[in-house]
C-alpha cells in the first residue's frame, strides 16, 4: 500500500456523516509531523506528569518514591496503552465498517469479552488472570466476527442500523454474562471488574497491558491498508487488497485490545467513538496523518477522565468508566443531532 | 451500557424501582449495576419501613420489648411496625432474613419455607434439609412458595425487605415480624433486641440469654482491650479488589461498630456507598496509615473453595504498596468471620469481636 496515501475517510453513498471538514481538508496533503502535533504532545505529556503527580500519598516523604513507582508509574501507563488503543481500535472499526458511530462498545465487542471473562470464571474457577484474559480475548474475537457477518445480512446499512445492531448484539451477550454470574454469585465480581477503574492498576496488576502496545504499534504499521479497507469491499479488492485478511487482522487487533483493556481496567465506554470523531472534525478524514492524533487524543481523554474521577471525590475515587460514559454519551449525541443538521440521512 | 441495562431487566421482573430509574440514567455504568441492586433493595426497604412505620407507630422508640402472655398461648411482641399478638405455637414459619437463620436453629425452630440460596451449608443446618420449600434468591424470589407453605408467622428482613408488601398480600394470614437495626441504635442492642423478641416469640428465653451473654462478654472485652486511641479503618474486599467501609451507621457491617466501641477512625471521611464501600486507591489507605485494620471479605463464603479465589488476607497483606501501614507491619488486622456476608447475625458478631478482643490483647 503506498506511503502517500490521502484516501478519505470511505463513506458509503448513504453514509453522509463527513461534515463539510472532509472537503475542505481531505484534499490538502497532510504531513505526519506538524507543529500543531507537536503542541499536542506537550499538553498529553503535560497531562501525563500531572496524572503522576496526582494521589494521595506524599511523594517527597521518606518512601514517597517508593509509592511513586508502585502505584503512580503503573497507572500512567495503563492510562497510556488503554486510551491510545481503544481510541485507535475505535478508528480501525470505524474503517471497516464505513461507520463513525462504531467502536468496541458499540459492537458488543466489549459485552463478548465480559462473556469470555466469566465463561473462564465459571469453568475453571482457578484460572490466573492470562487465563482470563485468554477466554475474554476469544470471545471478543469471536464477537466482533459474528457482528460483521451480521452486518453483512443486513442490507439497509444506514449510519444508525449498525451501531443498533451491535447495541443490541451486545445487550443479548451481556444478559448471558449477567445469568451466568447470578447463577454462580458472581454478579458483585463482574460488576467490580467491569467498573472500568484504575483504582486497581498498581505494580504486578498492570503487566498485561504492555499487550496493546503490540497492537499501537501494528496499528501504525498497516494504517495504509485499513484506509483502503476503508473504501469499501469492492474498492479495496479493485486496488489489489486482500479485503479478507485485513478485515481479520482488524478484528484480531480489536478483539487483543479490548480483551486486554476489559480484563485489567474494565470498560472504557465511548473511548473509540469520542477521539476519531473529534479528531477527524478538526482534521479531516486523512487516517495516516490522524492516527498520531487519535492516540494522542485518546491518551489525554482517559487522562483527563481519571483525573477528574481520582480528584473529585478525594480521597476516594470515581471508576473513569463512569466519567466516560457521561461525556461519551454527551459527545455521541452531539454527534448524531450534528449529523443531522447536516442533512445526513438518518433512517 | 448494554450490561446495566440486561440487570434492570431482569430485577425489574422483580420489582426494583430505584433500579429501574437508574438504567434510564446509567450510560455505561458497570459499577452501578453490580451496586445498584442492594442499594435499590436499601431504599425500598428503607421506603417501605418507614411508610409502614409511621402509619402503625408514630413514635415507636428502637428498642423493642416482648411481654409475655404465655397463658393464652400467645406473646405480644413489638417489631419494626408495631405490636403484635404472635403464638407461641405457630404451625409453619417462613423465615427470609438470613440474619435470623443461626437464630432460629440454635432455638430448634423447622421453618416451612426459607431462601436457601442465602444459606450456606457450612454454616446452616436448614441449607440441605428438603423439607424446607425454597424461596430462591432475593433478585430472583420464587413467593409462589410463600402461598404453598401457608405460613402463621413470617420473620422477614435484610435482603427480603422489598417484599414486605408483596408478604403481606401472599399470606394475609401471617404475622410478618422484622427486627432491623434501626439508624442511629447501637449495633449491639439492635442485635440484643431481636434475638431476645425472637426468643420470646418461640418461647426460647433461655437460649436467647445465652446468646445474649456471649455477645456481651465479648463486646466488654473489647472494651477493655482497646485503648482509645489507636486509629482504625474498614476495609471491603471483593474481587480482587479492596474498597473502604466509613465508620457509622452507614458503613456496611463494620461502620456500626466504630461507634460501639469509640474506635478512632483512621480515616475522616464520609463514604457514599452503603453497601459496597468506596472505591479507594491504596495510596489513600496508606496515607491515612491505620493501627488496626477491621477486613470484610465479601467472597470468603462464595469463592472460597474455588482454586484462584484470593483471600482478604492475600489482597491485603500482599499488597506491596501497604507494608510500611502501621496495622499491615504489626499484623494488627482483623479478618471478619469468613460466612460475615451471608449470616451477619449475632453469632457472627460475637465471633468478630471475640477475635478482636484476642488480637486487642494480644497486641498490648
Amino acid at each position: 500500500m503506498s506511503d502517500h496515501s490521502t484516501a478519505t475517510l470511505g463513506s458509503p453513498p448513504d453514509d453522509a456523516v463527513d461534515g463539510p471538514a472532509v472537503h475542505r481538508r481531505s484534499q490538502r496533503r497532510q504531513r505526519l509531523f506538524t507543529p500543531a502535533l507537536l503542541v499536542g504532545l506537550l499538553i498529553t505529556c503535560g497531562l501525563l506528569l500531572l496524572s503522576l503527580a496526582t494521589g494521595q500519598y506524599e511523594v517527597f516523604s521518606e518512601d514517597g518514591f517508593w509509592m511513586f513507582g508502585i502505584t503512580r508509574v503503573p497507572r500512567t501507563i495503563a492510562l497510556v496503552l488503554a486510551g491510545a488503543s481503544m481510541a485507535m481500535c475505535g478508528l480501525i472499526m470505524q474503517l471497516l465498517t464505513q461507520n463513525r458511530f462504531v467502536e468496541p462498545t458499540t459492537t458488543g465487542t466489549t459485552e463478548w469479552a465480559g462473556l469470555g471473562l466469566i465463561l473462564v470464571l465459571w469453568l475453571f474457577p482457578g484460572a490466573s488472570m492470562l487465563a482470563r484474559m485468554s477466554g475474554a480475548v476469544t470471545m471478543a474475537f469471536i464477537g466482533t466476527v459474528i457482528f460483521f457477518l451480521f452486518l453483512q445480512r443486513v442490507t439497509l446499512k444506514s449510519s444508525l442500523i449498525v451501531p443498533i445492531i451491535g447495541i443490541m448484539l451486545g445487550a443479548v451477550v451481556s444478559s448471558f454474562t449477567t445469568y451466568i454470574a447470578l447463577m454462580t454469585d458472581h454478579l458483585q465480581t463482574l460488576g467490580i471488574w467491569f467498573a472500568g477503574s484504575f483504582t486497581r492498576v498498581v505494580e504486578g496488576r498492570y503487566e498485561l497491558m504492555w499487550l496493546v502496545l503490540v497492537v499501537t504499534i501494528l496499528v501504525f504499521v498497516t494504517a495504509d491498508q485499513f484506509t483502503v479497507a476503508g473504501l469499501g469491499r469492492d474498492m479495496a479488492t479493485n486496488v489489489g487488497l486482500n479485503y479478507t485478511a485485513v478485515l481479520f487482522m482488524g478484528t484480531a487487533m480489536v478483539a487483543v485490545a479490548t480483551g486486554v483493556t476489559a480484563t485489567v481496567v474494565g470498560v472504557l465506554p465511548f473511548l473509540g467513538l469520542i477521539v476519531p470523531n473529534v479528531v477527524s472534525l478538526f482534521r479531516g478524514d486523512d487516517l495516516r496523518s490522524n492516527l498520531p492524533w487519535v492516540c494522542l487524543a485518546g491518551i489525554a481523554t482517559v487522562t483527563v477522565c481519571d483525573l477528574i474521577g481520582r480528584t473529585i471525590r478525594a480521597p476516594f475515587e470515581i471508576p473513569v468508566g463512569l466519567v466516560l460514559g457521561v461525556v461519551g454519551a454527551v459527545v455521541f449525541v452531539g454527534l448524531l443531532l450534528r449529523q443531522r443538521k447536516s442533512g445526513g440521512l438518518v433512517t | 451500557m448494554p450490561i446495566s441495562a440486561s440487570t434492570a431487566q431482569l430485577s425489574s421482573t422483580v420489582r426494583s424501582r430505584g433500579l429501574s430509574a437508574l438504567s434510564v440514567g446509567a450510560i455505561a455504568a458497570f459499577a452501578l449495576t453490580a451496586c445498584a441492586g442492594e442499594d435499590a433493595d436499601a431504599a425500598d426497604a428503607e421506603q417501605v419501613s418507614s411508610d409502614t412505620q409511621a402509619e402503625e407507630t408514630a413514635g415507636e422508640t428502637a428498642e423493642g420489648s416482648a411481654e409475655e402472655g404465655a397463658e393464652s398461648g400467645t406473646v405480644t411482641i413489638e417489631d419494626d411496625h408495631g405490636t403484635h399478638e404472635v403464638s407461641t405455637d405457630p404451625q409453619s414459619v417462613i423465615v427470609t432474613d438470613n440474619r435470623s437463620f443461626r437464630t432460629l436453629e440454635a432455638f430448634g425452630v423447622q421453618p416451612s419455607a426459607a431462601p436457601l440460596g442465602l444459606m450456606d451449608a457450612q454454616t446452616h443446618s436448614y441449607a440441605e434439609d428438603e423439607s424446607i420449600l425454597d424461596l430462591g434468591m432475593h433478585r430472583e424470589p420464587n413467593l409462589e412458595n410463600v402461598v404453598a407453605a401457608e405460613p402463621d408467622l413470617i420473620i422477614n428482613g435484610q435482603r427480603f425487605q422489598q417484599y414486605y408488601q408483596d408478604l403481606t398480600e401472599l399470606a394475609p394470614e401471617a404475622t410478618i415480624l422484622e427486627f432491623e437495626p434501626q439508624e442511629d441504635a447501637d449495633l449491639v442492642e439492635e442485635l440484643i433486641r431481636k434475638t431476645e423478641s425472637l426468643g420470646s416469640v418461640f418461647a426460647e428465653e433461655d437460649a436467647a440469654a445465652e446468646l445474649v451473654e456471649e455477645l456481651e462478654t465479648e463486646v466488654a472485652r473489647v472494651q477493655e482491650a482497646y485503648d482509645g486511641e489507636s486509629t482504625v479503618m474498614g476495609l471491603l474486599t471483593s474481587g480482587g479488589d479492596m474498597s473502604y467501609v466509613a465508620p457509622g451507621p452507614e458503613g456496611r457491617a463494620i461502620g456500626p461498630v466504630f461507634d460501639t466501641f469509640d474506635l478512632v477512625p483512621a480515616l475522616e471521611q464520609e463514604g457514599e456507598n452503603e453497601s459496597h464501600g468506596d472505591d479507594i486507591s491504596v495510596e489513600a489507605i496508606a496515607t491515612a496509615n491505620p493501627d488496626w485494620l477491621l477486613v470484610m471479605d465479601r467472597d470468603a463464603r462464595i469463592s472460597q473453595e474455588e482454586e484462584g479465589y484470593s483471600p482478604a488476607a492475600e489482597i491485603v497483606e500482599d499488597s506491596e504498596a501497604l507494608q510500611n501501614v502501621t496495622a499491615v507491619e504489626e499484623g494488627n488486622i482483623v479478618y471478619l468471620p469468613e460466612n460475615f456476608y451471608l449470616t451477619e447475625d449475632i453469632q457472627a458478631y460475637t465471633e468478630f469481636f471475640r477475635d478482636f478482643a484476642d488480637a486487642l490483647e494480644a497486641a498490648e
